[in-house]
């Protein structure tokens, strides 16, 4: 299997403080890989710093894409190389109606790939149906980017962006959070719906819960910006039983 | 202010004696009363506290002539319609050109006419010139009165309605004219009117257009009005907009300014009856060197009036805007119900904003909120975007778009909302790359 997301010992730091301490990471095109941890260590930071978050500094390491460094590319061309990042906090963007900001990044997707634009009526066909996987109000549809949605709405809608977006990479972060359980399913079943041999995701999540609906390959544990355990899915359910403090007590043994 | 810059102006006032002279004698004592209101007023200072964001150097450091006569073709002035069917009344440097216009059809109750065919033919003209803007207490007004050549009287009976909007549309062709056109709007009881009122430049040259707006609602009147800047880099532009509103009557007017060098947009508008109600929207889209000053003043006379300010400015480059608003609410208007908000986007470093909201309240029992911010575009907005494949520059345009088109898609008269959508669509498409 080739290795669609390689990340090797990266360092990451915000505003001068270094927050990721040098993680090594490979991930095969077609695996679901799980990043868990406490508040604080790291995991948003290590998928804002892939997708390339100006406010993000990469003070050494490297990530590549299909075996190419991604460092000096900007986050809207990792985009368009097919990097796609989940928000945990997603924006809201008045002013912006959902469909025709997404038609635009489409269509920048397109241009990019040497595709024509979508026009009208395909976009539209492709909207409905993506909106049905992830059970997107219609209504939601036309409304501006994110505002007055509830939170399980936000949500859902960056998967549904994810959805129409086709990236080979995607990258969740912590998209559980603040959802109840109809809402999990949907987003479980957006991105089950998208599993495919040649796309990858990386799920930060907290909690186990969001990985009863999406079975990951690997699941690595990120604790003061390191990974201190890797291991297969039921590592998962170890970690729900016994809490981080049981790898506190023994960090570092891989 | 000094005697210089007031004698090019009262040059100009000899210069139109031949032309005063064929007028009514009304008229020419309005006239003559204004000028030397003028002489006695001076032009505004910045010592002057409602122009001291906005130098006056513009105006007076040009020798302004009289417009001659110019030939405006129908081609010229196209880009500027909005193929919309409903009337059509043209302004060619402040005076009517009947070629360009299109005034047939009217239906019963609703006359739209030249103000110098009112003068002319209409004994009772001079209860409708000159009548509500005061003309001795603002220099700019005075100057209009002593030299306006033409305007437009519009007059619906009780009742009447147009179902098309009406297009009154200013050109200027530049030359380095004055132009002072006049617009009056009187609506009777229950009449419903949509109004354009667009003010264009074509051609080369400086030109000042010195406008002035009456819009007096009966009881129970509507009216929906957008005002359209679009002058030329050259144009500088003063306008005034009187407005009276009487019982249960409503005023929706939004004023977009896209084009002109210099502009000064002054709004004085009235609630004088019970119930009624006027929303007060704009937008500018500043760049370059323009500066565009807005100044509304909201008066709450009578009880239970609602009124609502949106002024949304967007400025780039070495632009800059200016902002004041005033509510008053008067003793005994209890339960007004009054808002401002002026939000700014600055879009360069040099750009320059300044706002300054105004509340004085002499009732108890009323409502009134006010807001004002300045700031750039949202960083996490412009990641969100980039993360999802837009480039800066379409991120950037899509955001201030967003900006502008809360004021541009709320737009009083529907037949025109996608056309002025494009034009702000289009001005950003220059200024943003993309």
């Amino acid at each position: 299997m080739s290795k669609l997301l390689e990340i090797k010992d990266l360092h990451v730091a915000v505003n001068g403080t270094e927050i990721v301490h040098g993680i090594s990471l490979a991930v095969n095109a077609g695996e679901v890989h799980a990043i868990m941890g406490t508040n604080g260590s790291g995991k948003s930071t290590l998928t804002k710093a892939i997708a390339g978050h100006p406010d993000y500094q990469i003070t050494s390491g490297d990530i590549l894409l299909h075996g190419k460094s991604i460092l000096k590319l900007e986050p809207e061309e990792r985009a368009r190389e097919g990097v796609f990042l989940a928000f945990q906090y997603p924006v809201e963007v008045p002013g912006v109606s959902n469909l025709y900001f997404l038609r635009t990044a489409l269509n920048a997707m397109r241009k990019h790939r040497g595709q024509p634009e979508a026009s009208g009526a395909e976009f539209l066909a492709l909207v409905k149906e993506k909106a049905k996987l992830v059970e997107m109000d219609q209504a939601l549809l036309n409304r501006s980017v994110n505002e007055g949605f509830s939170g399980g709405e936000k949500k859902r809608n960056e998967i549904f962006q994810m959805t129409v977006l086709e990236p080979v990479l995607g990258l969740l972060d912590e998209s559980d959070s603040g959802l109840d359980i109809d809402a999990l399913r949907i987003v479980a079943q957006g991105v089950n719906a998208m599993r495919s041999p040649s796309r990858s995701f990386v799920l930060v999540t907290h909690y186990q819960r969001l990985l009863d609906h999406i079975q990951p390959d690997y699941v690595h544990v990120l604790m003061d910006g390191r990974i201190v355990k890797s291991g297969r899915k039921e590592l998962a359910l170890e970690l729900e039983q016994k809490g981080y403090a049981w790898i506190e007590q023994g960090a570092g043994s891989r | 202010m000094t005697a210089t810059e007031l004698a090019g102006f009262a040059g100009l006032y000899e210069a139109s004696a031949a032309a005063r002279a064929t007028e009514p004698r009304w008229l020419r004592e309005l006239r003559d009363g204004a000028f030397s209101s003028l002489n006695e007023l001076g032009l505004p200072t910045a010592r002057d506290e409602d122009w001291r964001f906005t130098p006056l150097k513009p105006v007076t450091s040009q020798a302004w002539v009289l417009p001659g006569k110019a030939d405006v073709s129908s081609a010229e002035i196209a880009p500027f319609l909005f193929g919309v069917a409903g009337p059509l009344l043209v302004l060619v440097d402040g005076r009517f050109e009947p070629r360009l216009s299109r005034l047939g059809g009217l239906p019963a109750g609703v006359r739209v006419e030249p103000l110098s065919a009112v003068i002319a033919g209409d004994p009772a003209a001079h209860e409708h010139v000159g009548r509500y803007a005061d003309h001795h207490s603002r220099a700019f007004l005075a100057l209009n009165a002593a030299l306006f050549a033409d305007g437009a009287l519009v007059r619906l009976e009780p009742g009447a309605r147009l179902a098309e909007p009406l297009h009154v549309l200013h050109v200027s062709t530049g030359g380095g004219a004055l132009c002072c056109p006049r617009l009056t709007i009187e609506l009777g009881e229950q009449a419903e009117l949509s109004l354009l009122e667009s003010y264009a430049g074509v051609g080369a040259g400086a030109r000042l257009v010195n406008a002035v707006t009456e819009q007096v609602l009966a009881r129970g009147a509507q009216l929906r009005h957008i005002r359209l800047l679009r002058e030329t880099e050259q144009g500088v532009f003063l306008g005034w907009q009187e407005v009276r509103i009487e019982r249960d009557a409503m005023l929706a007017s939004h004023s977009l300014a896209l084009g002109a060098h210099f502009a000064r947009a002054e709004t004085s508008a009235m609630l004088r009856g019970e119930g009624a109600s006027c929303d007060l929207k704009g937008l500018v889209l500043a760049r370059g060197r323009q500066h565009m000053d807005h100044q509304l003043l909201v008066d709450h006379v009578r009880p239970r009036c609602t009124s609502r300010q949106l002024y949304r400015s967007v400025v780039d480059e070495r632009a800059r805007s200016v902002f004041a608003g005033r509510i008053v609410v008067r003793p005994g208007a209890i339960g007004t119900d009054a808002s401002q908000q002026n939000n700014n986007l600055l879009l360069s470093d040099d750009a320059r904003v300044d706002t300054k909201p105004q509340l004085e309240i002499y009732a108890d029992d009323v409502k009134c909120s006010h807001g004002a911010t300045s700031g750039r575009l949202d960083p996490a907005a412009l990641f969100f975007l980039r993360s999802r494949g837009l480039d800066v520059p379409s991120a950037r345009s899509l955001l201030t778009y967003a900006f502008a088109n809360d004021v541009v898609e709320s737009a009083p008269v529907p037949q025109v909302r996608a056309a002025l959508e494009q034009l702000v669509r289009a001005h950003f498409a220059g200024v943003l790359g993309e």
